[in-house]
């Protein structure tokens, strides 16, 4: 099962005053081991947010934003993974239409990554792509993952 | 236009806005107008198209606006920018997403057009249907709009 791995290689440099994170504790599903990875997962996206959101330059933040992203994006395949693996041990009856919600991201991240890749300094698709994920990614905590630990808690009421 | 379109929308809107933050929405009167003109500052347009066609239009206030992105995000932001945009944006996209897929176990197959966002008063939005229903929705202490334009 996936981990929390501590972040010792990423060394974004951090306002002592932002302190605030975008994880709440009422976004836990309840379910430990994936609302450890989605601790984890939040805090990589915060850490990217931060960076993008941060008032230097595209020239002095490009490299932060690209760390930032490939280490949220590396944790993003893992803990869909992991979750996925989760919800076929309880046989979830809406696992294929999740796995589907899954896939439809990580091509939204990959088509993300394309069209950074080939115009890095684009601060508005940077802007564009991370305020959007926001979203997405708060919804798809609170919405679809809940419906995963309330079939969890009632297969083990049975 | 049937009111049998509405439901569904505004239950999409109360889940999303009870699960993203602990917000209970209330419904207000329902209005009919001939045109949207939207009364808020901050307007999200989200085209349908499908067995239904037409447009939906999420009117917030921009102080609202403002308290759902610095909530989502943990952070203070200055002005509204691509980010907030995209954002709320976002927000629209998944409450009319979760209403068309309420709405298809009507039988209706429908799909949705990425958001639209416009900034300021007194824009108009062109619209499929000639009777356009308006739901006020509270929102804690704050109000917001949607404009429904929708035939089949």
């Amino acid at each position: 099962m996936l981990e929390t791995i501590p972040d010792k290689r990423h060394q974004v440099k951090r306002n002592k005053e932002d302190k605030k994170v975008i994880w709440k504790d009422k976004y836990a599903i309840g379910v430990e081991v994936i609302d450890r990875q989605h601790k984890e997962l939040f805090e990589r996206f915060n850490k990217f947010l931060k960076v993008v959101r941060s008032e230097h330059s595209m020239e002095e933040k490009i490299d932060d934003i690209e760390e930032t992203f490939n280490f949220m994006g590396e944790y993003v395949i893992a803990h869909f993974q992991s979750e996925e693996a989760v919800q076929k041990k309880y046989n979830f009856p809406e696992y294929e239409r999740h796995h589907q919600i899954h896939e439809n991201f990580k091509k939204d991240v990959m088509e993300f990554k394309r069209k950074f890749e080939e115009d890095k300094y684009n601060e508005e698709l940077i802007m564009e792509f991370s305020g959007r994920i926001l979203t997405w990614l708060i919804n798809h905590v609170t919405g679809e993952d809940q419906k995963i630990s309330k079939y969890i808690n009632r297969k083990e009421e049975e | 236009m049937k009111a049998t379109y509405i439901n569904p929308i505004y239950i999409a809107a109360r889940e999303v806005f009870q699960n993203m933050f602990s917000i209970e929405l209330e419904r207000e009167d329902l209005r009919v107008d001939e045109k949207i003109v939207p009364n808020h500052v901050i307007n999200v347009s989200i085209g349908i198209t499908g067995d239904l066609k037409g447009t939906i239009v999420f009117s917030f206030p921009e102080e609202m606006v403002f308290n759902l992105v610095e909530e989502m995000a943990g952070m203070e932001f200055k002005e509204f920018d691509t980010f907030m945009a995209s954002a709320i944006g976002e927000l629209a996209n998944i409450i009319t997403g979760n209403a068309m897929s309420n709405l298809s176990e009507s039988g209706y197959s429908c799909n949705i057009v990425p958001p639209q966002i416009t900034v300021g008063l007194n824009k108009s939005f062109s619209t499929a249907s000639k009777q356009i229903l308006i739901i006020p929705i509270q929102a804690g202490n704050k109000n917001f709009d949607l404009y429904i334009s929708i035939k089949e």
